[in-house]
């Protein structure tokens, strides 16, 4: 299938400039809008562009940037019908902000267990091997955490996943898929 | 090639297609609509389906699965698989990446397998009642399936050898095929209370808009759970009169289940049910025990009382979690089998004020929605004027693992899907090159409260300073209710791998494979019992 023209036109308007755009303007109801007008513009909207109206689109590219725009009217719409988020929205508008969301950087996210290791070999069979792993690939895996070990013997971490895959292999079914 | 809307429930399973714009459900072999949820495995590798299936129940209980929806994208180790093991005749053990597998007379099968086994019969059903073949299918799952549970069960299709056009909530489905075509604007209650699971949901019908305001549930509440009931009465009944527990042994328990499920059905039209079972088991002496009993409705009615309380608790519960009273609910539709039990209508009734509508058969209604919801996907774009549009929610909150065992809320659960929130995560070592997140679902604040659903690795990060990198992770949920994601670098705008590793899930090769061994061969064209499907 491919879009009616009129959707063609409002994702290729629309899509570039999501974050220009408030959920009022998304929405294309004034910021004065009550609940029963938010719910009628958002059914209307939904009419046009919900992705199921468009599940035989072949242009995958379209179709994800269609969802995107989506999204973000849904997100716009659970705004404005919430009133303490609506109330918030208020206030980011008057900063400038178009879409309410916490963008705080999360400082603490931990680090791949591979950062621990020192030898530039260790680290890349110890990644092939975690890829093996996470493919279920037992007999890869071990393999690779074989070869990490040969560069840095005593680290714990290589020997804990070998450990893990040697295990996994040894179950029933537990072959190597690839 | 037609496309099918499939109920594959806990106990039975439903299929239906439209056809010339109406709805056809699809016959089960031994007449009706409803086909048993049953696999039975032979050591030869044939599989028995249907009343064969159920009759393997009996005859060969290690051999034979039922309930593998209670199963289906749990990990082994999950409390709720333990505690099915219990209950479970046949044998299940853990494999690959923590799943949950069947121990069958031939080789293990994972419960995908089992369940696209059953798909696949069921595929077969409608190919010959349609005298075409069947590519695509919409498959109903319980709202409140997590994400795990939705992949799997995508799984299951994809074994059976289907296009899985979408996994659609089955009280979605339920309230399409209500309401389509009406015109109506109201505000619906679905009270689905099938043979494993109970869901409440509340929905907005406008015109052709369905609006799910919220949805909640207890994935391990359900008819079964009466049936078990009932068995414990007549177990004890038995025990009493021969000294002998027929729970000990898998047969005796058999069929003391089936009888038990028989007894349900029958105290749901009559005030009593008597009878007696003969050659329950073998006595000390080699002779057969029977078991002559009787059972009232009251005394049936008292036993599952607490069942039915929990779910008007859970009903209460979600009508308050978008301040809802029961008195503004216009219509309650009633789904599943387990909602014929006189005292759950009763129940309903008592609760919102009103009758519940009665005339939607609960056993295919299901079907009905999901079959239509499928001819929508399938034909999108060609009818673009008269089309339902489902606006559909989250099942559960997503959350991410932080600092001292708690989780940070990422996605709220009952928000309008499809539905995306973007985080900026950094490094906390120097010449860090990748960071791994922990992903769960549910409402707890600490980590370990909720389910975990996987790992995300974002690798290839430039080697730079702790806290210098920057990479912009974005969490879907799409409309299938299954969660994406993608994740780029902030500074350059390059996208990076990001794959998440679904705890207790099948591997892409695995599924690849499995699908691969289901074609042909195992598929049943010479079953006997599909040559009575009358077309």
């Amino acid at each position: 299938m491919q879009l009616p023209d009129r959707i063609a036109r409002f994702v290729a308007e629309t899509y570039g400039r999501l974050d220009e755009l408030s959920y009022y303007d998304l929405l294309g109801i004034p910021p004065s809008a009550a609940e029963p007008q938010i719910r009628s513009a958002f059914y209307r909207v939904s009419g046009d562009l919900h992705p199921d109206r468009y599940h035989t689109l072949a242009d995958r590219e379209l179709k994800e940037r269609l969802e995107t725009i989506y999204a973000r009217i849904c997100e716009g719409y659970r705004v404005l019908t919430v009133p303490e988020k609506r109330a918030a929205y208020r206030q980011a508008l008057a900063v400038g902000k178009k879409r309410l969301t916490s963008t705080e950087r999360e400082a603490n996210a931990p680090p791949s267990p591979v950062d621990t290791l020192k030898h530039e070999e260790a680290k890349k069979f110890f990644r092939l091997g975690m890829m093996s792993l996470a493919s279920q690939d037992y007999k890869g895996a071990v393999m690779n955490f074989n070869f990490a070990r040969t560069f840095e013997p005593d680290a714990a971490i290589i020997k804990q996943k070998l450990g893990e895959a040697q295990a996994a292999l040894g179950k029933p079914g537990g072959q190597g898929t690839k | 090639m037609s496309v099918v809307g499939i109920d594959l429930g806990t106990t039975n399973s439903a299929v239906a297609t439209v056809r010339n714009g109406q709805v056809v459900v699809v016959p089960a072999a031994h007449g009706g609509y409803l086909h048993p949820s049953v696999v039975a495995f032979s050591s030869d590798g044939l599989k028995y389906f249907s009343r064969e299936g159920v009759a393997r129940r009996i005859s060969d209980p290690k051999n034979t699965v039922y309930s593998a929806k209670r199963l289906i994208g749990l990990p082994f180790r999950s409390k709720e698989v333990q505690k099915a093991i219990t209950r479970l005749p046949y044998e299940l053990r853990e494999g690959n990446n923590e799943q949950a597998v069947f121990v069958g007379p031939d080789r293990t099968y994972t419960i995908p397998e089992v369940s696209g086994l059953l798909l696949g019969y069921l595929r077969q059903c409608a190919e010959l009642f349609l005298g075409d073949t069947v590519s695509s299918a919409v498959i109903t799952v319980p709202a409140n399936f997590s994400d795990a549970q939705r992949r799997a069960t995508i799984a299951a299709g994809r074994i059976a050898g289907l296009d899985v056009l979408r996994v659609l909530n089955e009280p979605t489905a339920a309230a399409l095929a209500y309401g389509l075509g009406q015109n109506m604007s109201q505000r619906i209650a679905v009270y689905d209370f099938g043979g494993g699971t109970f869901d409440i949901t509340i929905l907005q019908v406008e015109g052709d808009i369905f609006e799910v305001l919220a949805t909640g549930g207890d994935s391990f509440l359900g008819g079964d759970d009466m049936d078990t009931t009932l068995l414990n009465m007549l177990a004890e009944l038995f025990h009493a009169r021969h000294g002998l527990d027929p729970r000990d042994d898998h047969a005796a328990q058999a069929r003391l289940l089936i009888a038990a499920e028989q007894v349900k059905c029958h105290l749901s039209s009559f005030s009593e049910a008597r009878g007696e079972l003969k050659n329950i088991a073998v006595g000390s002496q080699g002779e057969e025990l029977a078991l002559r009993f009787q059972v009232s409705r009251d005394v049936f009615e008292s036993a599952i009382r607490p069942l039915v309380g929990r779910t008007i608790e859970t009903t209460q519960a979600v009508l308050a979690s978008v301040g809802l009273a029961a008195s503004q609910i216009d219509e309650v539709i009633m789904v599943g089998g387990t909602t014929r039990v006189p005292m759950v209508r009763t129940e309903v009734e008592r609760y919102f004020g009103r009758p519940p509508r009665l005339d939607l058969n609960p056993d295919e209604v299901v079907a009905w929605g999901a079959a239509i919801q499928a001819e929508n996907l399938a034909h999108a774009g060609e009818n673009l004027d008269s089309h339902a549009v489902l606006l559909d929610v989250t099942p559960r909150a997503l959350g991410i693992a932080v600092t001292g065992g708690f989780a940070e809320r990422i996605l709220d659960r009952n928000v309008p899907v499809p539905v995306e929130q973007t985080r900026i995560f950094t490094t906390s070592a120097d010449n860090q090159t990748t960071v791994r997140i922990q992903v769960c679902q549910g409402e707890s604040r600490r980590f370990d409260e909720n389910v975990p659903l996987g790992e995300l690795e974002l690798g290839g990060i430039p080697p730079a300073r702790r806290g210098e990198a920057s990479i912009e992770v974005t969490f879907r949920v799409d409309t299938n209710g299954i969660l994406r994601v993608r994740a780029r670098d902030a500074a350059t705008g390059a996208a990076r791998e990001a794959a998440v590793n679904v705890r207790g899930g099948m591997s892409e090769g695995e599924v690849a494979q499995a699908a691969e061994r289901n074609q042909p061969e195992e598929r049943l064209e010479d079953t006997p019992l599909l040559s009575e499907l009358e077309k």
